[in-house]
């Protein structure tokens, strides 16, 4: 596991100030504890970074609710989509979420595909779960924090990734629609 | 040492103890006391710990007891506070569970919780601040978990004396049942001096040199009694907010220190972010040469079995199906 101390001191080196801020108090391992962040009082919408450029254009996807769902569900890397989401016990995971969510929280099923090793993250607008599946297994967070202030962004779980079709597991989303957008950091 | 401490225990602990229960203690160690209307079973712990890991307690269904009380932290969480499901701003770190049965004060600052079914509601319904978010929304547990057919199962061999009610009273008497199983003495530190690098023993050294264990004290590593250690805060003053009484302003809870270095950020508001940093802190600090070692022996309070023992982790089937 990635010590705090490093996992700041690297994010220093290679993430803008702001996302590093945003990031570098939590460490890394499965995306857990990312909810730490109270709601900021916001009067605008803040400016975003350019990896989440996207964030306030999302296009409308219907999440799946099985792993043939999640092949037709596909994410487009560096452009926010809007998933409408199922009843949890109406979503087949190929992973059972380390923290599923109960039965009246609402969860889904996308791919995306990764052409180039590196960092990718996932922003959320909420809290939810996620997890990024590939032959069975999850992949281990590197960096999950919150979002910019006032950007939408609730969440973000950064991943070392090669190349290949992943499956994005989300669970335990309080409401049917959620906001994603998955890039890779420069 | 050790043996004075758990014979200390055995003879304060074992008055209301259950004797039907298999606690699986290490020698000395005498079982908790059991309230009487919450006999322990195996069909309660079950059913408890099913629960615990059910995000159907909270309002929306996106928190579960263990979505703050992670297994690999000892049962505490990794933020230094946690918002609820509403979004309310958390006010306190999340603490450990470990040994929790044996505790007759529970919570940070509220002598008046003094069983773990009176604690469950805390975060369940409590609104100070609003956590799990179910108050008013009580009457849809068994709307929620009595759609499964094996929690209605599950709750009738639970609770046969109450026709396997599905309600606030069973949901709390399970979940206390499963966190009395939360049991943590066997780390290193068990295994007495001798388990320990020299680094270590130069970290107990200082702490009891230092004066830790008046406060960190017995097999529990904490007196359970409330202490000021630093300025009242408006944002949480403490003790005084469920008593009145002027002295008990800012005044908290003696933490355990078992599994401590796996239970950070630290302090009752999660402000510490290390050891040393939450160390330094206390009114009669150990020298600071002194720290890294006490680190180091705080290490050795670290139950590895309890961290991953199968019992207490997240199940994955329930009445013989896949969860």
């Amino acid at each position: 596991m990635l010590d705090h101390r490093c996992l700041t001191l690297t994010l220093t080196l290679t993430l803008p100030l702001a996302l590093t801020a945003a990031l570098a108090v939590l460490g890394a391992s499965p995306a857990a504890a990312q909810m730490e962040h109270p709601a900021p009082a916001c009067t605008a919408p803040a400016a975003l970074p350019a990896e989440l450029a996207s964030w306030r254009d999302p296009a409308p996807l219907t999440a799946g609710r099985d792993r043939k769902g999640a092949a037709k569900a596909m994410l487009t890397p560096g452009q926010a989509a809007l998933l409408t989401l199922s009843r949890t016990p109406e979503v087949a995971y190929p992973l059972r979420p380390e923290k599923p969510g109960g039965t009246v929280s609402f969860g889904g099923l996308a791919s995306f595909t990764v052409k180039e090793a590196g960092t990718w993250r996932v922003a959320l607008g909420s809290g939810a779960w996620v997890d990024v599946v590939k032959d069975g297994k999850a992949a281990t967070s590197v960096a999950h924090g919150h979002g910019p202030d006032c950007t939408g962004v609730r969440k973000m779980v950064d991943y070392q990734l090669s190349p290949g079709t992943y499956t994005l597991q989300l669970a335990a989303n309080a409401g049917d629609t959620l906001a994603v957008l998955v890039t890779r950091l420069p | 040492m050790r043996r004075a401490f758990a014979a200390a225990l055995a003879l304060v602990l074992s008055v209301g103890a259950h004797k039907g229960w298999d606690w699986d203690l290490p020698g000395g160690v005498a079982p908790p006391p059991v309230p009487a209307a919450n006999a322990m079973t195996a069909a309660r712990v079950e059913l408890g710990r099913r629960l615990f890991y059910d995000a159907d307690l909270s309002a929306d269904g996106t928190m579960a007891c263990a979505a703050c009380h992670e297994q690999r932290r000892a049962f505490a969480d990794g933020n230094a506070t946690r918002p609820g499901v509403h979004g309310d701003p958390g006010r306190r770190n999340v603490p450990g569970l470990a040994n929790v049965a044996w505790f007759p004060r529970l919570t940070y600052a509220d002598p008046h919780v003094t069983t773990l079914e009176a604690q469950v509601l805390v975060p369940l319904i409590g609104e100070r601040p609003v956590e799990m978010g179910l108050k008013g929304l009580e009457a849809q547990l068994p709307r929620r978990l009595g759609a499964d057919p094996c929690y209605r199962r599950m709750f009738r061999k639970a609770f046969p004396e109450r026709d396997g009610a599905i309600d606030t009273a069973s949901v709390s008497a399970a979940l206390a049942a499963f966190e009395r199983t939360m049991i943590s003495f066997r780390s290193r530190h068990d295994e007495g001096p001798a388990a320990m690098t020299p680094d270590e023993l130069r970290g107990l050294a200082a702490f009891r040199q230092a004066g830790c264990a008046s406060c960190h004290s017995g097999p529990l590593l904490t007196d359970l009694a409330y202490h000021r250690l630093s300025g009242v805060e408006d944002r949480d003053p403490g003790l005084i907010e469920n008593t009145g009484r002027a002295e008990d302003a800012g005044r908290f809870r003696t933490p355990s220190l078992r599994n401590v270095a796996v239970t950070g950020p630290w302090w009752h508001d999660g402000s510490a972010k290390t050891l040393a940093q939450a160390i330094a802190r206390h009114p009669a600090a150990p020298p600071t040469e002194t720290i890294a070692s006490l680190t180091a022996y705080l290490g050795t309070l670290t139950d590895a079995r309890f961290l991953n023992d199968p019992r207490l982790s997240r199940p994955d089937e329930a009445c013989g199906k896949r969860l």
